[in-house]
């Protein structure tokens, strides 16, 4: 299987007034290209900010320490992949809702109580694809062009159409430019010798400065009167959107975008979300907890929408839940975490059948099996304080098979069989 | 909203009732100097010793004709006074009011996105210092500085060759706002000359007031970009430009606009002294006056109107509350 992400060792801290959350100790996974990969764990054990850090979006006071987040999107860079963290934000902001798209687990408040759905959908059309939009507008506008006969409306409508091609010539010569400093950072990645690593900053930086608009596009987008030809681009960009909601099986789409988030239910909320994730149809979608604040029947619902769109539109999907059911429904491979460490990974027939690690055991047992008056058994002890997280395996006060070892020793992930890898003392071979 | 007048005029009319009728009377006479024997006949003339609420009945209804006493400060009837003296005061509000908020707002949003940063230390120095002043002390001081050591931005409202001007035949007052008289007459000069005389009162009350804004923007600043919307936002890939200006602002400027309302208390209440100290003939240098010299017409005219300005900045912030906020408009 061709790997798609890969995280390497990731260290995430927040700088709280209370102290430093070590919240992310080293974790490691892998989403292989066609896969739905599971990352299960109690709350707060760190798998929502794992993700986080891997797009990087760590909202203050959260830093990413070290690590490596490698993509391998690309045919070209297949063997070698981009390590995203060494990349210029700009970078990010290309590949982010673009490449990689997230969804959240509150729809609620993943979405601005100020604008519009409309707007809030439309928006990764005018991030990622605003030349596709502007070419629709222009069609619009050649249509318009042919229709009308008089003089006046004539001149204004081919005026707009001059500002649409400067905007659409301005994001060309955009586009070449970053192609090329792209390339050349590919080349200078990883190289180590001085001057390559001083050519390599040199570009990150020109990278960063790269105007995505050209003085004049600046300049005819902020002229008033002259700037209304932007309402032809968010015409265009509107009927997308609804076509995008239709798609995605929102009744009375044409009414849903001029309104807000807080007159939809919260169903509806999470499509509206999972809409704006998909507008740029991403290779990989990450869905955290998408689920966990739903109904019953509106989970069913969502589940359905995501595994259909894991046939049609996305390649793979990241999903993260502390529900080993919908694990068990939904997934491929599935990694399990603890307290920011992760524990053990495996296929979900392997997980479930033969489980390896404590941590995984216990929690496979307190899963509900249905039978009438069972009793359900917990793991004992309490998810520890991440501040002052305990030493070694981060699991051992709580573990039933903790040794000498390790209290003192961090586990290292161990490859068991093939696809089957566990981080834990007792595996060691002695 | 109707009743808050009502209960404003309830409290002046109280108020005033407390005044002996003796001198109560000047209320309601013009010009001549009272002889003491006349005093008990004027009581009984305008009718000082009815019960109260005639008394307050008959207040209102003058009111609506437009008829609110004499004011002894301005010596000229009330209404007369209010129209020589309210447009310095509105041109003082004109400008400082959008300072105050823009530069309330900027200062904010630069504080919260460089949060912890050195402007952000500079900035909320510049809030505590601006916030815990006392007026007259930076006023006198922006004076003796200025003016007194340097020369520049002298007090009043016009030089004298801008009163010149003014009094010239040809010379229309079509607001009475000395700038805006100015623009409309095409007069440049004196345009300057008002300017000129404006700033250093305008930056009194610019310093004083926006540094409330200011903590208000950067700590709601702050809070919207913690929220789950702003990782939507950035898991979108839109840039830290869009974030703040689009996703975030919006959101943080809710309570802002709050709290302006209020602001504009705290505004009047500066503008008294600024007036004072600049020597600017507004309604704030009026009330002053009257209030030492008790002119009971002046300050019952002035409590109400300013009454009817709460009200009104009231129903403004309700409405743009409402433009920005589509939680709380109506369907
Ligand atoms: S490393 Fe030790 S403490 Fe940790 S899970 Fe394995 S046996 Fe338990
Ligand atoms: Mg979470």
């Amino acid at each position: 299987m061709e790997k798609l992400v890969e995280a390497e060792e990731l260290r995430t801290n927040f700088y709280t007034f209370e102290g430093v959350v070590k919240a992310l100790n080293g974790v490691s996974l892998v989403v292989n290209n066609g896969e739905t990969y599971g990352l299960v764990g109690e709350s707060g054990c760190g798998k929502s900010v794992s993700v986080r850090s891997m797009m990087r979006i760590v909202q203050a006071p959260g830093k990413i320490e070290e690590g490596k987040v490698v993509l391998f999107f690309n045919e070209k860079d297949r063997n070698k992949g981009i390590d995203i963290l060494k990349r210029s934000e700009a970078y990010m902001q290309s590949i982010r809702g673009n490449d990689i798209s997230m969804i959240f687990q509150e729809a609620g408040t993943a979405l601005n109580p100020v604008l519009s759905i409309g707007f809030q959908v439309g928006e990764s059309f005018l991030l990622h694809r605003r030349g596709e939009m502007i070419k629709l507008a222009v069609k619009t506008l050649d249509k318009k062009i042919d229709e009308n006969s008089n003089s006046l409306f004539r001149m204004w409508r081919k005026f707009h159409k001059r500002l649409l091609q400067n905007e659409t010539d301005d994001l060309e010569r955009y586009k070449t430019e970053i192609v090329k400093i792209d390339s050349d950072l590919y080349r200078t990645e990883g190289k180590t010798d001085s001057k390559s690593l001083e050519k390599h900053k040199r570009l990150l930086v020109n990278r960063e400065r790269l105007n995505k608009q050209g003085l004049k596009v600046r300049l005819q987008l902020k002229t008033p009167i002259i700037r209304r030809y932007v309402r032809r681009i968010n015409a265009a960009v509107r009927e997308k959107v609804i076509e995008l909601l239709t798609d995605l099986g929102v009744p009375n789409p044409g009414n849903i975008v001029d309104r807000y988030p807080h007159e939809l239910s919260g169903g509806m909320q999470q499509r509206i979300v999972i809409s704006i994730a998909l507008a740029c149809n991403p290779t990989l979608l990450i869905a955290d907890e998408p689920t966990s604040n739903l109904d019953v029947t509106i989970q069913a619902q969502i589940l359905d929408l995501i595994r259909q769109l894991k046939k049609t539109q996305i390649s793979s999907v990241l999903f993260i839940t502390h529900d080993l059911g919908v694990v068990a429904e939904i997934c491929d491979r599935v990694t399990v975490m603890y307290a920011g460490d992760t524990c053990e990974t495996a296929s979900v027939k392997d997980l479930f059948k033969e489980p390896m690690h404590p941590y995984t055991k216990g929690l496979l047992k307190s899963v509900p099996k249905g039978e009438i008056g069972e009793k359900l058994q917990t793991i004992p002890g309490t998810v520890p304080n991440l501040i002052t997280p305990p030493s070694g395996c981060r699991f051992h006060p709580r573990c039933p098979d903790v040794m000498e070892i390790c209290k003192s020793q961090k586990p290292e992930m161990l490859m068991m069989k093939d696809g089957h890898s566990v981080a834990c003392h007792l595996y060691r071979k002695k | 909203m109707i009743l808050v007048l009502v209960g404003v005029s309830l409290i002046v009319f109280a108020i005033m009732m407390l005044i002996p009728e003796g001198q109560r009377v000047a209320i309601y006479v013009t010009g001549e100097k009272i002889r003491n024997e006349q005093i008990d006949s004027l009581i009984v003339k305008y009718g000082l010793r009815d019960p109260a609420p005639v008394q307050y009945f008959r207040w209102i209804k003058n009111i609506f004709k437009g008829d609110f006493g004499h004011s002894i400060t301005a010596s000229a009837p009330v209404i007369e006074g209010f129209k020589m003296y309210f447009p310095v005061t509105l041109e003082l509000v004109l400008y400082s009011t959008p300072l105050i908020i823009l530069v309330g707002i900027w200062l904010g949003t630069i504080g919260a996105v460089h949060k912890d940063k050195p402007i952000d230390h500079f900035t909320r120095i510049f809030a505590i210092v601006g916030y815990s002043l006392p007026t007259f002390w930076l006023g006198l001081m922006l004076m003796m500085f200025f003016y007194g050591l340097l020369g520049i931005f002298p007090p009043g409202t016009i030089s004298i060759v801008g009163k010149d001007i003014l009094y010239n035949p040809e010379y229309h007052q079509y607001t009475r706002i000395l700038t805006i008289d100015a623009i409309l007459n095409g007069n440049w000069r004196m345009f300057w000359d008002a300017i000129y005389h404006l700033t250093l009162p305008t930056i009194n009350l610019v310093l004083l007031s926006s540094a409330l804004i200011m903590r208000l923007m950067r700590s709601s600043m702050i809070d919207a970009l913690g929220q789950d919307y702003i990782r939507t936002a950035m898991a979108k890939g839109a840039d830290k430009k869009t974030i703040y200006n689009t996703h975030a602002r919006r959101n943080a400027l809710i309570p802002v606009i709050t709290i302006s309302g209020l602001m504009f208390a705290g505004l009047m209440g500066g503008m008294v002294i600024t007036e004072t100290i600049f020597a600017r003939k507004g309604i704030g240098l009026w009330m002053a006056r009257a209030a030492t010299q008790l002119d009971v017409a002046a300050i019952m005219f002035n409590v109400l109107f300013l009454g009817v300005v709460f009200v009104v900045i009231n129903l403004i912030v309700d409405l743009i509350y409402a433009w920005v906020d589509p939680r709380i408009r109506l369907t």
